[in-house]
């Protein structure tokens, strides 16, 4: 057990590797480099842009800036040496990608477009993604779970045939067009139900995640919650609306192989009550793949949520990355992207170790 | 003809062989999967729309009187036949000469746009979907084949690829190359798009390698490549078709998407279903909700019959997989 613990994590290695070299190339993709914005002010002289490219290793190979955006080789003194990785040529403060620490140290560096350290904006958005992509997990599960099972247990019944043909149209629905058309019939008059986009009534409630913010939930704690909860609706529903589709199939699906087992045949040739085969012997069972499977969902919420988040500004890792990319702002795109990547691969991980640990039956070589 | 003998779809219309009592006609794989095919209700539904869909995107835009990209001289201030809706929030459907209503601001005609708007859909879809099959079939059966070193290395590549969210990474490609180009977002998506096939195709590969034709063929001299796409592909192209017809409703939706926030496809020159949508999500407040609607509800009806068409591929291939 401890061997395939070691050896499975050993295997995650070269793929976190693999992915700070695809976020690294991509980054260098980007058309430009951080000495361009010099180009247009008369001020600087190109012997200035040359020694910011050469305080910054922008005139390194390759392969030596990559080392240094990891953080393993370098002058560490040096950069350290200036305040917050920033350098000040002609009045400007300019942050770089891997800022002074490199991004093994957690340090992503500033963004391009307005100067804040990275893991200072992705803290900020993580919050309201993980309510909302929380909220709609939780609700998507419950009902996915219940329908699946239902419809298994009484398969070929009305019921299944509602919940496949549901199932069948949910799959096909782009999640941002559901949202428009949320917005355009619940939002819009004559049926102005919930507010079509953001995360507060910025009228009556501060900005998000601001101290004054906290305080006005310590002060009207109904409020804020009624208030959110609006503003959660229709997002919330589009996900559920979206999600349910797909768990609520594969959920079906593995209780109906669990049904057909021969245990679930044997219970019944005892003469159990079919309550009990049902619950005891078969759901147990059928519970193991959709465990995994559903657990798998969570890293990717993360990510997930970028349709709904963009049509409702909802102000989470996915819209500010959509934004990120309209302002070419590749430090914070990089460490969104290298974040939600490397939470996959350990969720990959953990799934992979649970399930050897749950399931008796998972060989270990 | 002879009474005794069954008029069945199969013998219909040929004459009893002389010599037996029965005529017996036999059916390779594929004509055996094209009668289970026939008979799956919701696939021929399926099929049917994507061949409506395919038709309208091919003749569609020669049959119709406007040009996608013509812009109407605003002519009135009111739609006509109208005195209260406002020709700028744009016309609601069934709009004398504009069926499904006119867009918003520019007053375009929906119907030729939602029309026009199918090809680059349908081709992006497609072609994407048709060369990262391509790509996954190579690499999952390099790697399924030969195992070892190289299996592993294509192995971690596909593990990483499947770890970063691809949307992302798909997004930012579209921009630094797009250019709104569609023929360059078709390329991205093809791009970053394959790891699933490459998996599914290493399996199979996996357990074809070991069987007996395999090494019958190697005994008598066969190359390694000519083993690997003349022996063992034509055995796993089953699961392939299937996985790319899904994958095709996956890549219109996520082309957009992508074409939606403004990064896929340029709206200015080539429509397309997702580009539509942009500049509409400005005119949902003025109440003008027909505009969203037509072009997502043939991205929906696409999709939807691609789905149908796949889950009776997949039960005509490989009857095996009913549950």
């Amino acid at each position: 057990m401890l061997k395939y613990t070691i050896r499975r994590s050993l295997q995650a290695v070269p793929v976190l590797f693999g992915i700070t070299i695809v976020c690294f190339m991509l980054m260098h993709l980007q058309p430009g480099n951080p000495a361009d914005r010099f180009a247009q002010n008369p001020k600087i002289t190109q012997a200035q842009i040359d020694a910011f490219k050469h305080r910054w290793g922008l005139d390194d190979p390759l392969p030596v800036q990559y080392c240094t955006w990891l953080g393993v080789c370098g002058d560490a003194g040096v950069l350290n040496a200036l305040p917050g990785g920033q350098l000040n040529v002609a009045g400007l403060s300019i942050g770089l990608p891997g800022g002074n620490n490199g991004v093994l140290h957690g340090d992503f560096g500033y963004s391009i477009f307005d100067g804040q350290p990275v893991t200072d904006i992705i803290a900020n958005r993580a919050l309201p993604t993980i309510i909302l992509a929380g909220t709609a997990y939780v609700i998507w599960i419950t009902i996915a779970f219940l329908a699946g099972v239902y419809a298994a247990v009484k398969r070929y019944g009305k019921f299944d045939s509602i919940l496949t043909i549901f199932n069948y149209i949910g799959y096909s629905l782009p999640t941002f067009w559901l949202g428009l058309m949320l917005i355009a019939f619940l939002s819009v008059p004559p049926l102005k139900i919930f507010p079509a986009s953001g995360m507060w009534d910025a009228r009556s409630v501060p900005i998000f995640g601001t101290g004054d913010y906290w305080v006005y939930v310590g002060a009207h704690p109904i409020d804020a919650l009624v208030d959110l909860a609006r503003h959660l609706a229709l997002p919330v529903l589009t996900l559920v609306l979206v999600s349910v589709a797909g768990d609520s199939r594969f959920i079906r699906s593995s209780m109906l192989d669990a049904l057909n087992q021969d245990y679930v045949k044997t219970a019944r040739a005892k003469g159990l009550p079919e309550r009990r085969v049902i619950f005891r012997h078969a759901l147990r069972n059928a519970l193991l793949p959709v465990i995994t499977n559903v657990g798998l969902e969570i890293p990717f919420l993360f990510s997930g949520a970028i349709a709904t988040e963009t049509i409702f500004s909802w102000p989470g890792m996915g819209r500010q990355f959509v934004e990120s990319v309209g302002h070419n702002d590749y430090t914070v795109l990089m460490g969104i992207l290298l974040i939600t990547s490397v939470i996959v691969v350990f969720a990959n991980l953990l799934a992979d170790i649970m399930y050897a640990v749950v399931d008796p039956r998972v060989k270990y070589d | 003809m002879d009474p005794r003998i069954e008029e069945t779809e199969v013998n219909a219309g040929r004459e009893p062989s002389p010599d037996y009592e029965v005529a017996l006609v036999s059916l390779n794989q594929w004509q055996l999967a094209w009668r289970r095919f026939r008979r799956h209700r919701l696939a021929m539904i399926g099929a049917g729309l994507f061949l409506a869909m395919l038709a309208i995107a091919a003749f569609g835009p020669i049959l119709l009187p406007y040009d996608p990209t013509f812009v109407p001289a605003p002519d009135s201030l009111y739609c006509p036949g109208s005195t209260t809706a406002l020709a700028y929030s744009g016309c609601p459907p069934f709009t004398p000469g504009h069926i499904l209503g006119t867009t918003g601001s520019l007053r375009l005609d929906l119907l030729t746009l939602v029309v026009n708007g199918a090809r680059v859909s349908l081709m992006i879809g497609l072609g994407a979907s048709i060369f990262s099959a391509v790509i996954g079939t190579i690499v999952g059966g390099l790697a399924g084949y030969f195992g070892g070193l190289l299996d592993n290395v294509l192995m971690r590549i596909v593990d990483i690829m499947l770890s970063i969210p691809i949307l992302f990474v798909i997004i930012i490609c579209a921009q630094i190359f797009g250019n709104g180009d569609w023929k360059v977002i078709l390329v991205v998506f093809a791009i970053f798009g394959w790891q699933g096939t490459a998996r599914l195709v290493r399996s199979l590969f996996l357990t074809l390698r070991t069987e007996v034709f395999v090494d019958a063929a190697r005994a008598v001299g066969v190359g390694d490549i000519r083993i690997i796409f003349r022996h063992i592909l034509p055995n796993a192209v089953s699961p392939i078709i299937v996985s790319t017809t899904l994958s095709v409703a996956g890549v219109i939706i996520g082309e957009a998407f992508v074409s939606f926030i403004g990064y896929g496809v340029n709206p200015a020159i080539t429509p397309t279903w997702g580009n539509e949508l942009t500049a509409a999500q400005n005119f949902i407040a003025q109440g003008n909700w027909w505009w969203p609607l037509f072009p997502g509800l043939a991205i929906v009806l696409t999709v939807l019959g691609i789905n149908f068409m796949g889950d009776g591929l997949r039960d005509a291939l490989d009857p095996r997989s009913r549950e």
